[in-house]
């Protein structure tokens, strides 16, 4: 499974290195995407245009409304849909060519999701929950079992392996999610709205996750509408009515003194606090 | 993912939904059972009427006084009758080459009593090959011989109903003098139980010289009731049958068309019966069918509402990159390993009823029946499933996920 290993560079679809393309070195290379809907004989555009590139290590905030086309530019980058023109190289793949198989594949190594819903299966333990993307990769049981014990342990959760979702908190299954995510060691980690659910305690918590994953060097891709949240992310991308209004880096909240002591104290109420079972 | 995973992963979905998937178990399991028991019946029935057929006796034709009473025609006599001479012709081997022998018939019934006990039996008077003929062996004693016959002897050959009913248990009638009608008779031989054949009771009878009973119950009359003619071999019984039927008719002047007896082949008798009870069996098979489709048609409804319950589970796994093969087959599993599980309960449930009589029938279990219906249970789960997991594995993950 040399997908799942963070082999770099990255081949392309071609099987070549990619160097001719800027897009070609980046993670995701969005270039005038448009989704166009057909709704009541009426032509509805998702997103009108659509040109964004994501180098690799990137920590992305994608904001916006409702109805700003956020959501439709989530299915695109997280290739659960395809866009109606334009261009979407991921990791060097060109998306347009793909058939559902291949979209499948592509999703299952180079992407790991977590949403707002956490989307966890039920009847699913914490760590079967994890291994499930393996397994759908082919890996050995053994393999597999290692790896998400491995993720498990990453995100905090290595006494709640055997738990299942209805036993956890929101914050710990969304804490598996990630785990689900980071297994797979995806080039991408595409999170939608991933503190929607959640409390203010589990959001720091959550968001500070995500900044560690940021800082061990994976590239993170955040749809959110909240400004707090955001606030993480390295750089902040603003759409309105399905184009690009606004693109801008920034130190990310973590970094800043007044932040440290924030998580600080709302992690020691956390340890003050007996979870619950 | 691979085969096992799958499987597990199916009967946690089944376990997890235990009362829903056990009553969808149900309709296969009875489609099943029914199946195995409705053939079990077909082929018991079928057997028992062969069985009743046979214990008429072995390659038989049966030459019945007095059958066909056509008037039109002036050469047929109206008192025909088969006579010691019929016997005589039809038992010379030049006359009739495919006849092994031929036993004359004279029965009658009359009331036999044993010191107080009475029974009512049929009697029949004939030749020591009847017999064989009919297929009565003797258990103790000796039959009727050839110098019984000649000698006029009153001898009988008591069969197992008439032992039982007038000998108490345990004592030997051998060599007992029993009253038919006004006559005495000596009992020299006793029949081994033929079994009930469903017809006749083939027990209730007493075999004795057609002479002594001419003698003693039914008068000098030289004719017979009947004659049993044994062929020798079921595939010359039909040449033995015309063979009859000239020697008859040239002795009655008549042709073969207008004979004035009836002729039963025995032969001909069973392969109609079997045939009659093929269709009756099929019948059956049928009316399980039918069980089983409803059945299938259930696997079917759940499995779709299975696949509606869990739409967005089905989105989870294509959006983390479950391939389309995978849910289909995580679907499809689902639904045989219903079915089968179904089926095994049904084939032993199905076991366990044959070993009933059902309304008469001792039903026998068709061997073929356990692996055709278990084998339609298969065919039921990937039939029922596969639309259902068509359905779930077409889903587009972005609508699935979004589904409440």
């Amino acid at each position: 499974m040399t997908v799942l290993t963070d082999g770099n560079p990255r081949m392309n679809s071609d099987g070549k290195i990619g160097t001719a393309n800027v897009g070609e070195r980046a993670v995701i290379a969005l270039a005038d995407v448009v989704k166009r809907y057909q709704m009541g004989g009426h032509d509805v555009f998702a997103t009108r245009g659509v040109s964004l590139v994501v180098p690799r290590g990137e920590f992305v905030a994608i904001m916006g409304a409702s109805g700003s086309g956020k959501s439709t530019l989530m299915n695109i980058i997280g290739c659960l849909d395809i866009p109606t023109s334009g261009h979407y190289r991921l990791d060097g793949v060109n998306i347009r060519d793909l058939d559902d198989r291949e979209l499948s594949r592509i999703r299952n190594r180079k992407i790991g999701f977590v949403f707002q819903g956490f989307n966890l299966l039920a009847r699913m333990s914490a760590v079967q929950n994890v291994e499930l993307p393996m397994a759908y990769a082919g890996l050995k049981a053994k393999d597999r079992r290692a790896r998400a014990e491995v993720a498990l342990n990453t995100v905090g959760l290595a006494d709640r392996m055997g738990h299942f979702p209805s036993e956890m908190s929101g914050g710990q299954q969304q804490r598996v999610a990630i785990a689900r995510a980071i297994a797979t060691n995806p080039a991408l980690i595409l999170a939608d709205e991933p503190t929607g659910n959640l409390d203010t305690t589990s959001t720091i918590d959550l968001m500070s996750m995500f900044a560690d994953l940021h800082s061990q060097g994976r590239t993170v891709v955040m749809i959110t509408h909240e400004e707090d949240v955001a606030a993480y992310a390295t750089r902040v991308v603003r759409l309105r009515d399905g184009v690009i209004v606004g693109d801008h880096q920034r130190v990310p909240i973590h970094a800043r003194d007044e932040h440290v002591a924030h998580v600080q104290a709302a992690t020691a109420r956390l340890d003050d606090r007996e979870m619950p079972s | 993912m691979n085969m096992m995973g799958n499987v597990v992963m199916a009967l946690r979905g089944i376990s997890s939904n235990w009362l829903r998937s056990l009553l969808t178990m149900l309709g296969v399991l009875i489609g099943v059972a029914a199946v195995i028991v409705l053939l079990a019946v077909g082929t018991g029935s079928s057997e028992a009427v062969a069985k009743s057929i046979n214990s008429l006796g072995t390659n038989t034709l049966t030459v019945f006084s007095g059958g066909r009473t056509t008037s039109q025609t002036g050469t047929k006599s109206s008192n025909a009758t088969l006579s010691t001479t019929d016997v005589k012709l039809i038992g010379d081997s030049n006359n009739a080459p495919d006849v092994q022998s031929v036993s004359p018939v004279i029965s009658t019934n009359e009331t036999a009593t044993y010191k107080g006990a009475t029974y009512s039996t049929s009697v029949i008077g004939s030749t020591p090959s009847y017999l064989p003929a009919s297929n009565y062996t003797i258990s103790a004693g000796r039959s009727i011989s050839s110098a019984d016959v000649k000698s006029h002897a009153q001898v009988v050959d008591l069969g197992s109903t008439v032992t039982s009913s007038l000998f108490p248990t345990g004592s030997n009638p051998l060599g007992r003098q029993i009253q038919l009608g006004s006559s005495e008779f000596t009992v020299v031989g006793l029949l081994a139980s033929k079994g009930s054949s469903g017809l006749s009771n083939g027990d209730a009878v007493v075999i004795a010289p057609y002479t002594a009973v001419q003698d003693q119950l039914t008068g000098q009359s030289q004719s017979f009731s009947e004659l049993l003619v044994q062929g020798k071999s079921s595939s010359t019984l039909t040449l033995a049958q015309s063979e009859v039927e000239s020697i008859l008719a040239a002795q009655n002047n008549t042709t073969v068309a207008n004979l004035p007896f009836s002729v039963l082949n025995q032969a001909s008798l069973l392969s109609t019966a079997t045939s009659s009870s093929k269709t009756f069996t099929a019948l059956l098979g049928w009316v399980a069918a039918v069980s089983l489709l409803v059945g299938a048609i259930g696997v079917m409804n759940i499995m779709l509402v299975t696949v509606t319950e869990r739409t967005r589970e089905i989105g989870i796994r294509k959006a983390i990159g479950a391939p389309k093969s995978v849910v289909l087959s995580q679907f499809l599993i689902e639904a045989v390993v219903i079915s089968m599980l179904g089926g095994v309960i049904g084939v032993l449930a199905g076991l366990v009823v044959v070993r009933f009589k059902i309304d008469g029938v001792q039903p026998v279990l068709a061997t073929y029946s356990i692996p055709l219906a278990f084998g339609v249970a298969l065919l039921v789960g990937v039939f029922a499933g596969l639309y259902p997991a068509y359905r779930a594995a077409s889903l587009r993950p972005i609508d699935a996920l979004r589904y409440e």
